[in-house]
């Protein structure tokens, strides 16, 4: 690991957000995190939800509550309104809460990030895969974000004007072995993305798919999501990065900062005219 | 006409207001939203809860300010309440919406909210809404809108075409300022701007919503006589009564006992003006008022505020919003850069001096004819000299009615020669026009060819005459002294005008030569230059094409008449004559792009110069693709025969074609712009008026019309000299260019609303299937037959203009969407290339014959349609729509009477805009009965 690497990267501030309310899930760590962060820094308000608890069946520690205060903190460092919303993406009730907190405290929600998700229960063959544990990994990754757009969509659609991001990944466009749930829910959720994007356009609410390659578990981030990919494939965590990045055309892991700086671009109206689309921040991964 | 600041769907942001106060550290968050909630709860106010937020150190004021600036959304509460608590204390911010909460119980819930004992004693919020605000304590006239005077202007100034966004310039105001004094002020430099004599100014007194139509003929005074109750702001879905919201600039107060007020979220009107004290923040909307000219609104009302308040009597017309240095600053911005010498000869003194060092050197050609400098200066002695023979003094006037040769250009040099001046006749012109032109001018001598004999200059005319076959010079250019001076005239061209019989314009030698002399240099002429006469010798287009050749020593390419009518052989012969001068009106450039477009021999031009016409810059990009900005320059010309041809220049480029610049440039050296309000002052950059031009190209007056003279040129009281007015409309710009708006008698009242033709031709032209364009107004014996026609040539000669009128109809309002629009091959013209509106065919709307009556037995959809027949005034299919036949507002009322008297429905206008054909309508009626 580098010098440079122990740093955090730097955060380009602005106003390519300004008076914009951002709902972003997942937000405790990771790439909800750097999400939340670049969007603050261009001046958007921001409420950032997370279950901020462990969840029974998931085999790997979830964000913290203190890891979404942090995130909260650091955001309104940029001298925006920051909320903290602790909200299980698979409880609409508690969903149409945060999203109505945005709501009342702002008067509008411009965008979402359907970030929450999790990697497993992962790691063996499709047949093996439990009913329980199938349930689980579409609630999270797939229903969840189809919770949150149920929520937000009618609120954008009044104002006519909205952009949903949703974050699915490689695995959306491509299989992965021992991976089915989480290929069959991230797929699910570029269709999903595809078919909200025609049902809101007319309505100028855009909505389209992020799909980031290896994200390398940045630590000023707390991300992990690489390393519970990595023991689900039973590679040894110590050697992992350098096992994934030998996958990788560009020999690099993806930076969170990269996925945040495409997920900024989609939420401003520098992407006004960009609905339906899937976009890849992999290397090329998904080019060959 | 962009509609981006509707009335009808105002951004919530214009309703909302928002005021913070900052209270101690110690204030108790808790205590402060439960009295919150007990106030709210009291006054029935929908507010949520109080919003507490810890601010981190060092952002207090950032947060504060993005929470002033915060709009309540459309639809949601009526107040937001945040606590934003930080080391210093804690700021409590409250946003309203103005029709919930104006601004003084805006500032009491505040001091109730902030008040340490309870809320016991808390002032009554309904009781300390004043019915008026101020020490004047004025109520100001509500007034309904009406389509009279200054509706349907647009455009009056530049906004910004970019991105639609608000900024704030704030200005300071004397010491005394009240609403009242403000409105009166900002109504006396409106009514400089749009030229109106009851501006009408948006204001806000005592929380309600008013218009003022401020009489400019009164003082500010006056304004007091004037008492209306004005009206609520419109509550949120409910549509602001009609005309409040939509002027363009008002008027509020801003003084607030809280630490920070601010008066509106967005701007109100397009240019909010929200007085505080001696301070008065300027909010605006940068599309539609520029950064740049809401300062100098600002500096000119600031600068009227000082005079209403010194004399409130002064009627507000009388008021001077310019001072002194602002009225030089206007004037050296219309006056053209760099310094003029005055001329000190004359044409013919110095193309002698030219032809004595260059004699071989090519000057005039036409159809193989060849004269070199030594030759046309031979011929043009030869000319003199016989003209001396016959009696022609210096100072006589002489008629040359003569077709295009070389010929003609050596007659009219040696007209000037002979210290005469030339009065050119077109001999392509009517006869009953050429017998006019020589009876006016009274010429002393007409040279003319065999074909004027015969046409009827016989009798009573003077003598007809050629003078091709004078005795040959003697000897070898003996040293004559130079004949005339500067001052002596050189022509004397005739022009129509819009009204009344042609006039004379005589102009003389030194403007002919300051036209060079501005132009020379920067446009690189010279004796490498070859250029071309296209226009005929009666238009003074051709002044410009003759003498700014042959003064610079080019080489004059006469273009034979059967040559100019022909875009294909013109083509032709700027190529084989490797033409690099060339001058053309718009509407023969369109014709000649045509041809370039498909020739294949290159072309040597090196600078297109415009004139005669407004142009419209779109055309040029194809022309740019195959003439390159840095091969050939490309300037538009503003000119008028009464300045000597040109006044102003502005170069072109693809940018401004694409944007299709209405610029015609700043004044040409030694000229001056003025844009002139009616009373002869002087208006700012940005406001509309009428064009005078100063300077060196003010011609010396018409022959023989000395009222009309001394009423079209008039004393320069800004530059000394003369300036005449041309009639046309025009802006300056702040950096000194002049824009273009059409003539002033363009401006046509379709249904009382006043309209510009020029307007609507613009519109049209900017969509790519229209290459060119005519706009013409046929008015009809009541308002409602007044109708306005266009014609276009289509890009794609079997395209249809159904787009077109669409297109039309979205940008434009009803009254200003052509009735019919009508494709035609070309455009008519003239014989001077400019637009021949008498030559426009019918348009393309087959009349109904005799009104039939519908038959009662015929079905529904048939005696509708029979009506819609009788009231368009067009043959009507089942499918056709309403407004795509010219149908607007007055013809539906009058349609659904006519339904109404046959006993078929009784509609309402909105029923036919819901159903726009006559099938849909007959199914709608169908079904409701």
């Amino acid at each position: 690991m580098t010098e440079a690497l122990t740093r955090p990267a730097p955060v380009v501030t602005g106003d390519r957000l300004a008076g914009k309310t951002a709902i972003v899930t997942g937000a405790a760590r990771g790439l909800g995190r750097s999400c939340a962060v670049a969007f603050a820094a261009q001046g958007a308000d921001v409420v950032l939800v997370d279950l901020a608890a462990d969840l029974p069946g998931v085999p790997y520690p979830l964000g913290s509550a203190s890891q979404l205060a942090h995130t909260a903190d650091l955001c309104a460092g940029y001298g925006v309104a920051a909320y903290p919303v602790r909200a299980d993406v698979r409880d609409s009730a508690a969903v149409r809460a945060a999203v109505a907190l945005c709501l009342d405290r702002f008067g509008r929600v411009d965008v979402l990030v359907n970030n929450a998700g999790i990697a497993a229960p992962s790691g063996k063959p499709t047949h093996e895969i439990t009913e329980a544990e199938w349930q689980l990994m579409l609630d999270v990754d797939l229903s969840g974000p189809w919770r949150m757009i149920s929520a937000v969509g009618e609120v954008m659609c009044r104002q006519r004007a909205g952009s949903i991001v949703n974050v699915a990944s490689t695995a959306g466009l491509v299989g992965y072995r021992h991976f089915a749930g989480y290929v069959a829910a991230k797929h699910g959720l570029v269709g999903l993305t595809r078919a909200a994007a025609l049902d809101y356009a007319p309505l100028k609410v855009r909505v389209n798919a992020l799909c980031p390659g290896s994200v390398r578990d940045d630590p000023h981030v707390e991300g992990r999501m690489l390393a519970e990919i990595a023991r689900s494939l039973e590679v040894p965590v110590a050697e992992h990065e350098e096992t994934f990045v030998q996958a990788q055309p560009m020999n690099a892991l993806i930076e969170p900062g990269s996925v945040a700086q495409a997920a900024l671009w989609l939420a401003s109206d520098e992407s006004a005219q960009v609905t339906g689309a899937v976009i890849t921040v992999d290397g090329g991964f998904t080019a060959r | 006409m962009n509609a981006q600041h509707s009335a009808q769907h105002p951004d919530p942001a214009r309703l909302c207001h928002a005021a913070a106060v900052r209270l101690a550290a110690d204030a108790d968050p808790d205590r402060l939203a439960d009295r919150f909630a007990a106030v709210t709860r009291r006054h029935r106010l929908a507010a949520g809860r109080l919003w507490v937020e810890r601010v981190l150190a060092g952002l207090a004021a950032t947060r504060r300010d993005a929470e002033l600036a915060r709009p309540l959304p459309a639809g949601g509460p009526d107040l937001r309440a945040v606590l934003l608590r930080h080391d210093d204390g804690a700021d409590l911010v409250l946003v309203a919406r103005r029709p919930a909460l104006g601004r003084h119980r805006l500032g009491a819930l505040l001091t109730e909210l902030t008040q340490l004992t309870e809320p016991t004693i808390a002032v009554e919020l309904s009781a300390v809404e004043p019915s008026a605000v101020g020490p004047s304590a004025v109520e100001l006239s509500a007034v309904e809108p009406s389509a009279g005077d200054d509706a349907g202007d647009a455009g009056w100034l530049r906004g910004d075409p970019g991105v639609d966004r608000t900024a704030v310039h704030a200005v300071a105001v004397p010491a005394g300022t009240d609403l009242t004094a403000l409105v009166a002020a900002v109504g006396a430099v409106l009514a400089r701007y749009r030229g109106v004599r009851r501006p009408r100014v948006g204001a806000v007194v005592g929380e309600r919503l008013t218009v003022v139509a401020v009489p400019v003929d009164g003082g500010a005074r006056d304004l007091l006589a004037t008492a209306g109750p004005g009206s609520p702001w419109p509550a949120p879905g409910i549509q602001a009564p009609a005309g409040l919201l939509d002027v363009e600039v008002g008027v509020l107060d801003a003084d607030s006992t809280a630490d920070a007020y601010r008066p509106c979220l967005a701007p109100v009107w397009p240019l909010t003006l929200a007085l505080a004290g001696t301070t008065l923040a300027c909010h605006h909307r940068t599309a539609a008022w520029a950064a740049d000219l809401v300062e100098a609104f600002a500096r000119q009302v600031v600068r009227v505020l000082g005079q209403v308040l010194a004399e409130p009597d002064r009627p507000l017309d009388d008021c001077d919003p310019l001072g002194d240095a602002e009225r030089a600053a206007i004037v050296a911005l219309g006056r053209g850069p760099g310094e003029l010498p005055a001329a000190k000869d004359t044409i013919h003194d110095r193309i002698a001096r030219h032809a004595a060092t260059h004699p071989d050197a090519p000057a005039v050609s036409c159809a193989g004819e060849r004269l070199t400098y030594g030759e046309l200066d031979d011929r043009a002695r030869r000319v003199a000299r016989g003209l001396a023979a016959r009696g022609i003094a210096p100072g006589d006037l002489v008629g040359v009615c003569l077709d295009r040769s070389v010929d003609l250009i050596a007659v009219l040099l040696g007209v000037l020669r002979a210290g005469a001046a030339y009065v050119p006749v077109d001999p392509a012109y009517p006869v009953d026009r050429v017998r006019y032109t020589v009876e006016d001018s009274g010429v002393a001598l007409l040279i003319g060819a065999g074909g004027v004999d015969a046409a009827g200059l016989t009798g009573d005319g003077p003598p007809a005459d050629r003078l091709g076959d004078g005795p040959p010079a003697e000897g070898s250019r003996p040293a004559q002294p130079p004949v005339g001076g500067p001052d002596d005239p050189a022509y004397v061209i005739y022009t129509s005008g819009s009204t009344g019989r042609p006039k004379g314009v005589r102009v003389p030698h030194r403007n002919v030569l300051a036209l060079v002399d501005a132009t020379a240099a920067d446009f690189g002429l010279g004796q490498h230059d070859t250029w071309t006469m296209f226009h005929s010798s009666a238009f003074d287009f051709s002044v410009w094409e003759i003498w700014g050749c042959l003064l610079t020593g080019g080489h004059l390419v006469v273009v034979p008449h059967l040559v100019v009518r022909s875009p294909g052989e013109f083509h032709d012969l700027l190529a084989a004559e490797r033409v690099t001068v060339l001058n053309q009106t718009p509407s023969a450039f369109a014709q000649l792009l045509d041809v370039d477009r498909r020739a294949a021999v290159p072309l040597a031009v090196r600078l297109v110069v415009f004139g005669g016409e407004p142009l419209d810059a779109r055309m040029l990009t194809g022309w740019y693709d195959r003439h390159p900005e840095t091969d050939c320059r490309v300037v538009n010309m503003f000119g008028i025969t009464e300045t000597t041809v040109h006044v102003t220049a502005q170069t072109l480029d693809r940018g401004l074609a694409l944007a299709g610049s209405r610029s015609v440039g700043r004044a040409l050296p030694g000229w001056r712009v003025y844009v002139l309000d009616p009373a002869g002052r002087l208006l700012p950059p940005g406001a509309a008026g009428e064009i005078h031009v100063g300077g060196a190209g003010v011609a010396d007056g018409y022959l023989h019309r000395p009222e009309l003279t001394a009423e079209r040129f008039r004393p320069d009281p800004f530059s000394g000299g003369r300036m005449y007015r041309s009639g046309d409309r025009g802006r300056l710009l702040p950096d000194g260019r002049l824009e273009h708006l059409g003539r002033l008698d363009n401006q046509v009242k379709v249904r009382g609303y006043r309209i510009e033709l020029d307007e609507i031709r613009q519109v049209l032209l900017d969509d790519p299937a229209a290459l060119a364009v005519a706009v013409v107004v046929e008015t009809g014996a009541e308002a409602a037959d007044t109708r306005l026609h266009a014609y276009v040539v289509l890009a794609d000669a079997a395209g249809s203009v159904a787009e077109l009128r669409r297109r039309a109809a979205r940008l434009l309002p009803d009254y200003m969407v052509p009735a019919t629009i009508t494709a035609l091959p070309a455009l008519p013209l003239t014989a001077n290339g400019k637009l021949d509106a008498a030559r426009l065919p019918a348009p393309a709307i087959p009349a109904a014959d005799q009104a039939p009556t519908p038959a009662d037995d015929a079905g529904l959809d048939e005696r509708i349609r029979v009506i819609w027949q009788r009231v368009l005034g067009a043959e009507v299919g089942p499918e056709d729509n309403f407004f795509d036949l010219g149908g607007n507002s007055l013809l539906a009322l009058r349609l659904l009477n006519e339904l109404r008297d046959q006993g078929l429905a009784d509609l309402t206008p909105r029923h036919l805009y819901l159903h726009q054909t006559v099938r849909g309508l007959a199914e709608a009626i169908g079904a409701a009965r």
